[in-house]
């Protein structure tokens, strides 16, 4: 919540008293400029004592230092293999998690528990265990990292990742009791300055009913102190593409916290991802080239995540589904415009 | 002309005759019609080639005996360029047995598999001979292969044939779809250029032969509309834009014009007014068919699909899809070689397949990317979609009576499949599976209709 504030403050000043009043019609809407796993780093990266992770270029000279010798079946597609047949047994490569004691996220499950991280406010209990996976490998790291890279870029030049959220029924965005949330994808492409490179607020959006349907989700939330709190979300549907693949992400028990302004909003997206839709969606936006850039071995990250997932047993296997997340988003005020569906092409 | 391979050996002594069967310009059945016999501006050619209109890819050259004539542009990958140069033949009889290092992080020099049966780059793709008297004709010029022999070039291409086309008019080794910098260095069959006025272009595409403007936006038709006048005036201008045409055009073949007001003439296509949509979003959309009464423009339609086959809306567009409304994906490989030789068909090395699709194991194969089957009694409708008996163990074409064959759908003679993980109609889990997001090995959804990647289809 801390950092929520913190990372809002100069929103907050920018909008002065202007939170405190309603919003025309009491609605506001707010399109997904920034989406990323909240990853906690310190300046000395002390919350990986170890090091960071090999990738799938250092662990292939590893396992094949005279790969000449051998051929294309037991050297490379062995490692595809791998890579999209995921299997939890154990490998040869150390796999470092995250030691520190603090994370970005939080409280999902009500509980404290050893697992658990400590909010760099103090707050106990944050449930975040892909940060845990991911916060010692340098491709999720920021802001070089290159799966921050992508994702930064792709959510703002790709369409199809254009969601949003539009809020009904506010009496003020400083404080109310409850308000509808609502979530969107938009059609449109995101207003800028000149530059092109600035989201401006005060851009429309169209609601995208002729594919993104089934994306709509309503929750209600309630706006304390300038902060919106939402009700989780039985399965969030997330957008997620880059490199022309369209992909998704799975949140289970999805909820917002975000600080609310007239021009934009910024916060948290956390609950749990399924495990299975969270591993393909990166291997199949992102070659084992592009993770070799960011020194991620899927191989590896498949077993962690595994290990690590914390919710939703399987019935059957009683294994874990889905894994506690975190996501930092930030989104720009558009107008949200829900035009008649459209006639489907023949 | 002469070819190396045995086929062209026997053509060679028939050409004559095929060359009066294929006249210049000649379709094939059930393909063209006169739409098609106007599509493309004719070229000078030297004597012994020919024109032949191909059911999904339009008029490609081809030698006397049918065989489409390809190149192999220069390509940048990641890691370094494949492909030919202009006027640098890069083909041989000479096996490459060791990875080219194109299939970043992976490095060169790792030996290929089944190198026992591996083919040469010319096994699968003949380079077109020219005899020694032959001489140049327009863009046909002759080079000299590091042998000595002489070659065919198009626009200082080298040219070839391919060893997967059977039939006159095929156009199985390679396709004129865009391809991008992850994409294999493709084999692209090379034809006339199409009789369009200036300003206009053609995508080949999974649903056809889309016109565009040069600037590959996407033209559109209104039904109300005829050659003679439009009815798209007033409030429907500010979402269409017409095409205009400069004032010294004039009408030729399928291209006639309409002047919607004194000074202000519009392109008209086959009795069709053309127009822009003013909010597509991106190249070659398919946005504006939204709204009713307006489609897309085609110089030629895709060949139809299977008889009970779906179109499934999903998240980013439709794809094709089974009966059941199951996703189909089709499965694209090239190694990494300096040869960059196709794995995508079922007479290639079945290497790369099985261990995308199966770790190696055809059963897992089976269970995660299950055949198309075709049903009892049906049939291939045209030549791009087939039906071919696959034995399922080896993933090889099999004889009808094999024990355990099925009898499965192609497209472009190559299976196709459906992915297990697909829930419901419109999911699209399977696709971007395998090396460079499906692109090098692997698998892609069949999409029809492309809103959000910027011209997949």
């Amino acid at each position: 919540m801390q950092r929520t504030r913190a990372l809002a403050s100069a929103l907050l000043l920018a909008a002065g008293g202007a939170a405190a009043e309603a919003p025309p019609g009491g609605e506001v809407g707010y399109v997904f400029t920034d989406l990323f796993w909240s990853v906690y780093q310190t300046g000395d990266a002390s919350e990986c004592p170890q090091g960071f992770n090999d990738g799938p270029r250092e662990q292939f000279a590893a396992l094949y230092p005279e790969p000449a010798r051998l051929d294309v079946a037991t050297t490379q597609l062995a490692q595809e293999i791998a890579t999209w047949h995921p299997t939890t047994e154990p490998e040869g490569f150390p796999f470092y998690t995250v030691e520190g004691p603090y994370a970005y996220g939080l409280d999902l499950d009500g509980k404290t528990s050893p697992d658990d991280f400590e909010h760099p406010d103090g707050t106990p209990g944050i449930d975040n265990a892909v940060y845990r996976a991911v916060g010692c490998i340098i491709g999720f790291r920021g802001p070089d990292g290159v799966e921050h890279i992508f994702q930064s870029k792709a959510i703002k030049d790709e369409a199809y990742n254009r969601m949003m959220i539009n809020l009904t029924g506010v009496d003020s965005l400083a404080d109310d009791d409850s308000v509808t949330v609502t979530v969107y994808r938009g059609r449109d492409e995101l207003l800028t300055d000149a530059t092109g490179e600035n989201i401006m607020p005060g851009g429309t959006q169209r609601v995208d009913r002729r594919w993104g349907e089934p994306l709509i989700r309503e929750t209600s939330g309630r706006i304390e102190g300038g902060i919106l709190t939402t009700e989780p979300i039985g399965e969030l549907v997330i957008p997620w593409q880059n490199l022309q693949v369209p992909s998704i992400h799975r949140i289970r028990d999805a909820r917002f916290e975000l600080r609310l302004d007239s021009t934009g909003a910024e916060g948290l997206l956390a609950g749990y991802a399924d495990v299975d839709t969270w591993y393909y969606q990166l291997i199949r936006n992102d070659s084992t080239h592009h993770l070799a850039n960011g020194q991620i071995s899927a191989i590896s990250l498949y077993k962690a995540l595994r290990r690590l997932a914390d919710a939703h047993p399987d019935p059957g296997s009683g294994e874990n589904t889905a894994i506690s997340t975190a996501l930092d988003v930030r989104m720009t005020q558009v107008y949200i415009v829900d035009e008649a569906s459209q006639a489907a092409s023949p | 002309m002469t070819s190396l391979s045995e086929w062209g050996s026997r053509g060679r002594r028939a050409a004559l005759s095929l060359v009066a069967a294929f006249a210049f310009g000649a379709s094939l059945p059930g393909v063209a019609g006169e739409e098609n016999a106007r599509s493309w501006r004719e070229v000078p050619m030297p004597p012994g080639f020919q024109v032949i209109v191909s059911e999904l890819e339009g008029p490609v050259f081809a030698d006397a005996d049918g065989r489409t004539l390809y190149e192999w542009p220069q390509h940048v990958l990641r890691n370094g360029y494949s492909g030919e140069a202009p006027g640098t033949p890069g083909c041989y009889d000479e096996p490459t047995t060791v990875t080219a290092g194109l299939m970043s992080p992976y490095p060169a020099g790792i030996p290929l598999p089944e190198l026992d049966t591996r083919p040469a780059c010319t096994d699968l793709w003949p380079p077109v001979l020219a005899e020694e008297d032959a001489e140049p004709v327009g863009e046909w010029t002759i080079l000299e292969r590091r042998d000595g022999a002489l070659q065919w070039a198009y626009e200082e291409q080298p040219l070839y044939t391919s060893a997967r086309d059977r039939r006159p008019g095929d156009v199985l080794g390679g396709t004129r779809r865009r391809y991008q910098r992850d994409d294999p260095a493709y084999r692209v069959p090379v034809g006339p250029p199409p009789a369009l006025p200036p300003g206009f272009a053609v995508k080949a595409t999974s649903v056809g032969r889309m016109l565009t403007t040069a600037s590959n936006d996407a033209v559109y038709a209104y039904a109300e509309d005829d050659a003679e006048a439009s009815a798209c005036r007033g409030a429907c201008l500010q979402r269409w834009a017409p095409v205009t045409a400069p004032a010294l055009a004039a009408a030729q073949g399928d291209w006639t014009l309409l002047e919607r007001s004194p000074g202000v003439r519009q392109w008209v296509f086959r009795g069709q007014p053309l127009y822009t949509h003013r909010l597509d979003r991106h190249s070659w959309s398919q946005q504006g068919s939204d709204v009713p009464g307006w489609s897309n423009v085609f110089l030629q339609p895709a060949p139809a699909w299977p008889a009970g086959f779906t179109v499934q809306a999903t998240l980013a567009g439709n794809v094709l899809a089974d009966r059941e409304g199951r996703t189909i994906y089709v499965y694209y490989c090239a190694d990494d070689s300096a040869d960059q030789l196709a794995c995508d068909h079922p007479v290639d090395t079945q290497v790369y397949r099985l261990a995308m699709c199966g770790g190696g194991d055809p059963q897992r194969c089976l269970a995660h990317w299950p055949y198309v089957l075709a049903g009892e009694g049906q049939e291939s409708p045209n030549r791009t979609w087939t039906i071919v008996t696959i034995d399922p163990r080896t993933g090889r074409f099999a004889a009808d009576d094999a024990p355990g064959a099925l009898r499965v759908w192609a497209y472009r003679d190559r299976p196709v499949y459906t992915f297990g993980g697909d829930e419901r109609p419109g999911d699209v889990a399977g696709g971007g599976t395998g090396e460079w997001r499906g692109m090098r090995n692997g698998l892609r959804a069949f999409w029809l209709r492309d809103d959000y990647m910027q011209g997949i289809l």
